[in-house]
């Protein structure tokens, strides 16, 4: 074979394998070509590229609804985990209910205190399954500031919103404190708990007027998320 | 309208591990990609495993993206698409008989087609005319329904060293005209 019989075979060696007829060792063995011989993975990249052309003949079709909470609860198990009822997450975190008491030391202050500009690095976005709360919290850790955006929904009439941040690990969730009436607001966390927002959840219950007395959150959890960098 | 600079934007984002991101590109692209599934599979419910299974990969091969020089739409449906391929290939022989059960081939341009670069698809459309009919229904099979050697040879009713060897030739020509 002449090496330019040689290449047409590859040509043709990389078509079979980007419309995946090769059986399952020709594939492997084509694989293990692949990975030390770069010409070859630009010929496969090409076929992928021209034969991309045909991929509007698959109709796009709307996966039930259930599908995105299923492959989310499969690579953030915590999400899952925030995004389940009040009872259950009562079940999984009573044990520190104790240990949570006392630790509410936050403060909300108004708006004027935010520095400018403020440059988030973490952000979470807090909704409930049918969109009836969502808040939008943004955290700058050099700072401290954890500031909060209500997007939608209000706290039940009598009722307070609680923020709470449950950290990566953690037995039990810590109050952030009550939010006020006004839909944006700003925080400033301790020293102690900066380090404990990266990977967190954060979650909203509703509570009485005042907030939670036992340390730990009384209502349904009404919206959670999980905190991720920028 | 999402625009493929939004999506490349949205993977790019995703390989940050920013899982906003992720709930954004799944938004924008899991019809197609579970058009694609359904389309080999045939079948709802290997379909759905099939686009969990790709959703995850998405994530955990995001941030290699942007080296493999693929468009952003083209790495999401070949991925997806070879994902789905491999779940059919897993079946057993016979257990489902895919000419019998899909029924939908040979349909028409979708309204989607617009939308995909009509001087790209007028190209390959271009060089598989210049094939015979047969032949190129074997590539665009083998594309768009998955099927293997075996079961091109069954629906071309040759055998499956003819099968093999058409489709070769045929892809040798297509590369020619491709490039010219």
């Amino acid at each position: 074979m002449t090496a330019a019989d040689d290449h047409n075979d590859d040509v043709a060696l990389a078509g079979e394998y980007a419309l995946h007829l090769l059986d399952a060792e020709a594939r492997r063995a084509f694989e293990d070509r692949l990975n030390n011989e770069p010409a070859l993975r630009i010929l496969v990249s090409e076929w992928d590229a021209h034969f991309i052309s045909l991929s509007d003949e698959f109709t796009p079709v709307v996966p039930p609804a259930m599908m995105k909470a299923r492959i989310e609860d499969v690579l953030f198990p915590k999400a899952a985990k925030a995004r389940s009822e009040f009872s259950l997450w009562r079940v999984v975190l009573g044990a520190g209910f104790a240990a949570a008491l006392g630790l509410a030391v936050l403060v909300a202050l108004p708006p004027a205190n935010v520095p400018d500009p403020f440059t988030p690095s973490f952000t979470a976005e807090l909704a409930a399954e049918d969109q009836s709360l969502v808040v939008l919290a943004s955290f700058a850790p050099d700072v401290g500031v954890l500031r909060i955006d209500r997007q939608a929904g209000e706290a039940r009439q009598g009722r307070v919103l609680e923020l709470w941040l449950i950290a990566d690990g953690a037995t039990a969730p810590v109050s952030l404190g009550v939010l006020p009436a006004d839909a944006a607001t700003n925080i400033t966390l301790p020293a102690d708990l900066i380090d404990a927002i990266a990977g967190g959840t954060l979650a909203i219950s509703d509570e009485p007027i005042g907030g939670s007395t036992t340390g730990a959150p009384t209502g349904d959890v009404l919206a959670a998320g999980v905190v991720v960098s920028i | 309208m999402t625009t493929r600079n939004d999506v490349e934007k949205m993977i790019a984002q995703v390989g940050l591990g920013d899982r906003t991101a992720f709930s954004s590109l799944y938004d924008a692209t899991s019809a197609k990609l579970f058009g694609v599934c359904l389309r080999i599979l045939n079948d709802r419910a290997e379909a759905e495993d099939v686009l969990q299974e790709a959703f995850v990969r998405i994530w955990q091969k995001a941030k290699t993206y942007a080296a493999n020089g693929y468009s952003p739409m083209t790495w999401l449906i070949t991925l997806t698409r070879n994902l789905a391929i491999d779940k059919l290939r897993t079946r057993k022989a016979g257990s489902v008989d895919i000419d019998e059960v899909y029924d939908l081939a040979d349909s028409g341009p979708t309204p989607e087609a617009a939308a995909v670069a009509s001087s790209e698809r007028a190209q390959i459309d271009g060089c598989l005319d210049e094939l015979e009919p047969d032949r190129a229904g074997a590539v665009r099979d083998a594309y768009l329904e998955g099927h293997s050697y075996n079961e091109l040879a069954a629906k071309y009713g040759v055998p499956l060293n003819t099968m093999r060897t058409w489709l070769r030739r045929s892809l040798g020509k297509l590369k020619d005209c491709l490039t010219r």
